[in-house]
């Protein structure tokens, strides 16, 4: 920052380019311009970053798969030899009519398509006799060679200035790249490199490389050659109150001093401090999932700690809520579906294995275990729990969890083998992509095909990292070659589905008998017998060792194209791993993700948590950690990352850290310097509830003075509880509700299929929807609503619901009708008279509507803490009196009022 | 926000602004305006229903009978004549037999996911499902692709779709359930929108000053905030809906002229039929009913016979019907698909079982040519005769009769350009 800064105020008179000054080395124009002089240009390092940056291998261009016009290119580049292939070669194998014309280079269809001199779709891309035409005249001239092996492999990109923070609109800046090749060379490639700004409404880059201020706020530009992806940060502050104009504000915490540091650079305010309500709501919602309850709200206020809200983060740490709310999240990042956990030929276990998961992770949240340890009995499960566990055992203690009687606690298993026995995730390269989205935050399927186009990762990469994965299985062989059979053991998947068949009748009408066979099945679970499971386990593949002729065929049969080779392990963005090594091949992986080195596996969690309690991640989208998206401020992401794996991967340490933070607490009202960022974290960003939360908060705020204390600590009935997976996609009633508020299906490889957005239809629901305007009124074991209607209609009457009265109308009104038509019905007659008389009484009798309610004000109060847990204002007060006395009966008055606080805005977001 | 480059090097950041304004920020009349854009075409259809057949109907003994086939194969029933020159379909179709001047008949549509759920998502999106991806239902894309109307919702299932709808579409693109069928001359009490509980008219108009005088706790900011704003615009937009007479009318059956209402059975296939036509009519872009019960691994010829046949007769040819009667089949294209086919061979119960590889679909008005045979499958109903027509061609094919450009790409929540259709080409026989 400080270079850019000081560039620009020396040249501060300037208004042309500036330059870095520090600039021995030559650009490629002044080494390839002079096709006499120019030096011979490597293919790898000049001529495909020329036509990358060209745009010739974009996707709309030759990068299509198709192609175009015959001529196709690795899409992003990354694929040397084919791309190499592409111009050399044509389709026939032989070397006329290709892209290059070695006999006579100037007529290369590379050349004179590229200057549009042959007619070109693309339009021309460079000038006759220009640099970059001389340096693909050069190359071509000089045999058209590549030279991918001589190069050797890429280190990195250095690009100066590091930090560009600008004084005003319009300033401009000269960008300069080097790159750094392993062995030792580097080169100018600022001619070479393709940029992109993150937001150009705030910083636009020429082709050139040349920055500019367009707006307030700050934004990253990113730098592309080779492999490498650089970005850096471009600002221009917000206000003039930056420096020494800044305001002092205490930071107590870490966090907070990291926040302010670039809330400083940018001239931003924070916002004032939340109120005690605003914090209590706010960090009950987050953390728990869960409204407060009008009486925490009021013991809140009464509380004159000056400690009390890191007092309740502690005391909110230790409710159930918090390890249903966050085994939910936690369910969602992993993916835990029922749908997709059916078991192959076995009877649907889906909801069941579902709920085992949950259970399983919850337990240990609640004991806040450490997050690398949970994920290790995640990442590393098999289905047998011991080694040396025979096929029968683990068969035995598989029925065991179901059987009728005194059923084994799953919970207790060392580990928890279902993520990798999801149905969606049978190939190694889905079971790579879930891996790296779940505990990587890194979304790789682009280099499944193609080389990613914001990160390092290119097919080959992916690949290699998919062989971890080819050992992983769950199916039902046990004794083939590594799996985990105990040897001499008779009792296998196979023996035990043959003794199923066996002990059932054969069906008469000659069907398949799933019916019988799997009530066979259950029986046996139920008596705690073995019965044929399917289990998963791992085998080690020896990368060095040749498949055979028969595997090979096998593997051609799956993949026309697989060429035999079997891939060594790498990790992404590290070494390759000999498996020999390791019992498993998750075990190299597990290692990785522990080890201080690793990029992602502390940050993932680190960053999944930040957005949970913010509008978005340090990253974000929050699961998608690449090169091209670096966090928006990465001492921060540094710093509680480091932190998290210093305490021991501790979640409650992490989430205390920034629960108790000042930046968590700021107001939702914004000031002149604030109301436009939504990126640094200056104040706190409304946001939608999410679905579970919704739901949940409705019939909390509906509920009976009694059930409502137990209501947040009842998680079998909550819907951020477990039950809340089984079923999912089915036609229940509540699945309507978190359906259109978002919750996820947990099917595809991205947090986004959570969604906070608003919609019509959940509007609707909340306004008239039959599930909402019932929890009004009825609910199990008591409304509030009721509870009021008892209270205020005198003893013995019975609760009278104002559906009744509404039907009344149009029943009488009906009856008269009839009665029109067959005037001699008395029993018509008398159906009408009581139907009248009935309306007559529901008649509000004026005088007793007029008559004040004793305790209005504390169903008023009631209300506004069950909805937007606060007491009323003092106006809010008067309005609510005025609507409760018009109303036609007390209870009918609050319902009214409970309903509109429902629909308020204030009730469905976090403010 | 984030942003990113899509693979073409648009800004991402652009298409999430488009995204967060279509959600909250734009006026609603802003919004429908801006997702009609891309609709704009010479196109006769304005508005789709779908008709889903759980189950996967043998093709065998409706629309693709071969009575020249060996005995293990044909089947019990008879093809008989239409009204359409050389179409001949099941003898227990005599209703539609006297309109398939109005549709057409696809045969020898052919793919290989012969489970219910999977061959379903791949019929019901046109895409083959793929693990990492969820792809959008066809509602989804019409009514994101097509204007609605102010009081109705743009996508309507009756009652209910059951499974993840939007894809990576998004939820604000999902269907609204009616959450029950309709009843013979009864209005259908649709969740959100019938005034039950009590509710009247009066009382919605109370309860929107009643949310006006506590909802504001934001003040300005809350015009200001484009969530507050957004949730601000679909509280109107969702009173205007509740208020509205017209839409409380198109889920009432019982309005309809008894001509139209006789065109149709009064069971609840029939009954959906007609309100679908009643919703399209009202504005509603995107109906899909459903009739299930194909799946007859055994017995098939009796189900078939006395129950399935006979019902989807009376409510698909009162569909077609009363939309040419009301003058509205021009504008409204109908698709009609199972998950797959079923066997050719009969099994020893008497039934057929999956069977992808032939199949039928029918297409029918939004300007496709009807009263004719596309595509055929071979002489034992066993694949396509010569080349296949696949679900996404068919899908090609419906978009195209509704205006909807299908190799129109949008990015999917992580950036990746996905076209609505991947591999389909519309079939020129029936769509110019």
């Amino acid at each position: 920052m400080r270079t850019a800064a000081s560039i620009l105020l020396s040249t501060f008179a300037l208004t042309a380019t500036l330059v870095a000054k520090d600039a021995p080395l030559r650009t490629p124009e002044q080494r390839f311009a002079d096709l006499a002089k120019a030096e011979e240009p490597s293919f790898r390092r000049h001529i495909v970053p020329l036509i990358s940056r060209a745009g010739c291998n974009g996707r709309e261009c030759h990068g299509s798969f198709q192609g175009r016009g015959g001529f196709q290119l690795s899409l992003f580049g990354y694929d040397f030899d084919k791309d190499l292939k592409q111009m050399t070669v044509n389709a026939d194998g032989d070397e006329k009519q290709v892209r290059i014309n070695k006999e006579h280079p100037e007529k290369s269809l590379l050349l004179t398509k590229g200057t549009n001199e042959e007619p070109h779709k693309g339009k021309e891309r460079y000038k006759k006799g220009s640099w970059e035409y001389n340096t693909l005249l050069k190359w071509i001239q000089g045999g058209a060679k590549a030279d991918v092996e001589a190069t050797g492999e890429f280190d990195r990109l250095e690009i100066s200035p590091k930090e560009i923070v600008f004084k005003k609109l319009g300033d401009k800046v000269q960008l300069k790249v080097l790159a750094h090749w392993k062995d030792g060379t580097v080169e100018d490639v600022t001619q070479l490199t393709r940029f992109r700004s993150n937001d150009d409404s705030v910083s636009t880059i020429s082709l050139a490389g040349v920055v500019e201020a367009k707006d307030k706020g700050d934004t990253h530009i990113v730098a592309f050659y080779d492999n490498g992806v650089h970005p850096i940060p471009v600002m221009l502050p917000v206000s003039d109150k930056v420096g020494a104009k800044f305001p002092k504000l205490a930071t107590t915490s870490k966090v907070d001093e990291h926040v302010i540091g670039k809330l400083q650079k940018l001239g931003i305010i924070p916002s004032e401090t939340c109120t005690d309500t605003e914090f209590l709501r706010r960090v009950s919602l987050d953390l728990t999932g869960t409204l407060p309850t009008p009486d925490q709200i009021t013991s809140f206020l009464s509380d004159k700690s000056p400690a009390k809200r890191t007092t309740k983060v502690d005391e909110l740490l230790k409710t159930p809520a918090y390890a249903a709310w966050w085994t939910t999240k936690l369910s969602d990042f992993l993916g835990n579906n029922a749908r997709v956990l059916r078991g192959n030929g076995q009877n649907n276990y889906g909801d069941k294995f579902s709920r085992q998961w949950y259970d399983w992770m919850q337990v240990r949240i609640a004991k806040n275990e450490p997050y690398d340890q949970l994920m290790a009995g995640i990442i590393l499960a098999t289905g047998r729990t011991k080694p040396g566990q025979t096929y029968e055992e683990y068969s035995r203690e598989m029925s065991g969890y179901f059987r009728a009687e005194n059923p084994l606690n799953f919970t207790e298993r060392p580990n928890m083998p279902y993520f990798w026995q999801r149905q969606n995730l049978q190939k190694a390269e889905e079971k790579a992509l879930a891996f790296s989205h779940s505990f990587l935050g890194v979304r790789i399927e682009c280099a499944q095909c193609h080389k990613h186009p914001f990160d390092q990762w290119t097919q080959s990469d992916f690949k290699s990292f998919q062989a971890f994965f080819e050992g992983v299985s769950y199916a039902s062989k046990g004794g083939g070659k590594g799996s985990p059979g105990v040897p001499g053991e008779t009792i296998t998947y196979a023996s035990l589905t043959k003794e199923i068949k066996e002990a059932v009748p054969p069906d008469p009408k000659g069907g398949n008998n799933q019916k019988a066979l799997g009530a066979e099945f259950e029986k046996r679970v139920k008596a705690g017998e073995p019965a044929p499971w399917q289990e998963v386990f791992a085998v080690v593949r020896d990368s060095k060792s040749k498949l055979s002729e028969r595997e090979i065929e096998q593997m051609k049969k799956k993949n026309p194209n697989f060429d035999g080779r079997v891939l060594t392990p790498k990790i992404l963005g590290g070494e390759e791993v000999m498996l020999k090594e390791f019992p498993d091949p998750r075990a190299p992986l597990m290692e990785w993700l522990r080890s201080a080195k690793n990029p992602y596996f502390a940050k993932a969690w680190v960053n999944r948590v930040w957005a949970s309690y913010f509008h978005r991640g340090l990253v974000e989208p929050a699961d998608d950690m690449n090169l091209a998206n670096p966090p928006v401020n990465g001492e921060l992401m540094d710093y509680l990352a480091e932190g998290f794996v210093k305490n021991g991967y501790n979640m409650a340490w992490l989430h205390k850290e920034i629960l108790t933070c000042a930046t968590y607490q700021r107001s939702w009202k914004p000031n002149d310097t604030n109301k436009n960022d939504e990126k640094n974290f200056s104040r706190f960003v409304i946001r939608r509830l999410p679905a579970e939360v919704v739901v949940d908060g409705i019939t909390q705020a509906t509920l009976g003075t009694e059930r409502l204390a137990a209501f947040r600590d009842d998680i079998e009935t909550r819907a951020i509880g477990p039950n809340a997976n089984a079923g999912r996609g089915g036609k229940g009633a509540s699945n309507y509700s978190l359906n259109i508020f978002g919750k996820p299906v947990r099917e595809t490889n991205c947090d986004c299929e959570r969604t906070t957005d608003p919609t019509l239809l959940q509007t609707l629901f909340t306004r008239n929807d039959p599930e909402l305007l019932t929890a009004l009124e009825q609910a199990k074991g008591g409304a509030f609503i009721e509870e009021i209607r008892k209270a205020t209609s005198g003893k013995g009457a019975a609760p009278k619901r104002k559906g009744d009265d509404a039907e009344l109308a149009p029943r009488i009104a009906k009856l008269e009708a009839k009665l029109k038509k067959t005037p001699t019905n008395t029993e018509l007659e008398t159906e009408l008279k009581q139907a009248k008389e009935q309306l007559a009484k529901s008649q509000p009798k004026p005088a007793a509507a007029k008559a004040p309610l004793a305790n209005a004000d504390d169903y008023i109060a009631q209300v506004f803490l069950r909805t937007v847990s606060r007491p009323p204002t003092a106006t809010e007060f008067e309005k609510a009196r005025a609507d409760l006395a018009a109303a036609s009966s007390p209870a009918d008055g609050v319902r009214e009022l409970l309903w509109a606080m429902l629909n308020t805005r204030e009730f469905m977001v976090n403010h | 926000m984030s942003i990113h480059t899509t693979c073409d090097g648009v800004a991402r950041r652009d298409f999430l602004r488009v995204g967060a304004l279509a959600g909250v920020g734009l006026s609603l009349s802003d919004y429908f305006a801006l997702s009609s854009q891309g609709a704009v075409s010479e196109a006769k259809g304005k508005a789709a229903i779908f008709v889903r057949l759980g189950g996967g109907p043998s093709h065998m003994d409706t629309f693709d009978l071969k009575p020249d086939a060996p005995e293990t194969h044909r089947g019990e029933f008879k093809p008989v004549k239409t009204n359409a020159d050389g179409v001949m379909i099941s003898e227990h179709l005599p209703k539609l037999a006297k309109c398939a001047d109005k549709f057409a008949i696809l045969r020898g549509v052919s793919h290989t996911l012969a489970a219910h759920e999977l061959g379903s998502r791949y019929m019901n999106t046109g895409n083959r499902p793929l693990p990492s991806l969820n792809y959008p239902h066809y509602g989804a894309v019409v009514s994101k692709e097509l204007r609605g109307t102010e009081y109705l919702p743009s996508f309507v299932a009756v009652p209910n779709l059951g499974e993840n709808a939007t894809g990576y579409l998004g939820v604000e693109y999902g269907p609204f359930e009616t959450g029950g069928s309709p009843q013979p001359g009864k209005a259908l009490e649709v969740r959100g929108l019938a005034l039950r509980n009590g509710v009247t008219l009066e009382d919605v108009d109370r309860r929107q000053n009643l949310v006006a005088r506590y909802d504001n706790a934001f003040g300005e900011f809350g015009k200001e905030d484009k969530l507050l704003a957004g949730m601000d615009q679909f509280g109107q937009k969702a009173y205007s809906m509740m208020r509205s007479s017209k839409a409380r009318d198109a889920f009432d059956t019982g309005k309809e002229s008894e001509a139209i209402v006789n065109l149709f059975g009064k069971d609840q296939f029939s009954q959906s039929c007609l309100l679908a036509m009643r919703l399209v009519e009202s504005g509603v872009r995107f109906t899909s009913v459903s009739l299930g019960g194909w799946d007859t691994h055994s017995d098939n010829f009796n189900a078939l016979k006395n129950k399935n046949l006979p019902t989807l007769d009376a409510g698909l040819s009162g569909l077609f019907n009363a939309l040419a009667a009301k003058g509205l089949l021009e504008t409204t294209a109908v698709f009609v698909t199972g998950e797959f086919g079923r066997t050719p061979k009969v099994n020893a119960r008497g039934g057929r079982d999956h069977y992808p590889r032939a199949m039928f679909c029918l297409l029918g008005g939004g300007g496709i040519q009807g009263g004719q045979v596309v595509g055929e499958s071979d002489a034992k109903g066993e694949g396509p005769k010569d080349k296949a027509i696949t679900p996404d061609d068919v899908a090609a094919t419906f978009y195209r009769a509704l205006g909807i450009d299908s190799r129109k790409e949008y990015n999917t929540r992580t950036g990746r350009p996905i076209m609505i259709v991947r591999n389909g080409t519309p079939l020129r026989e029936l769509v110019a």
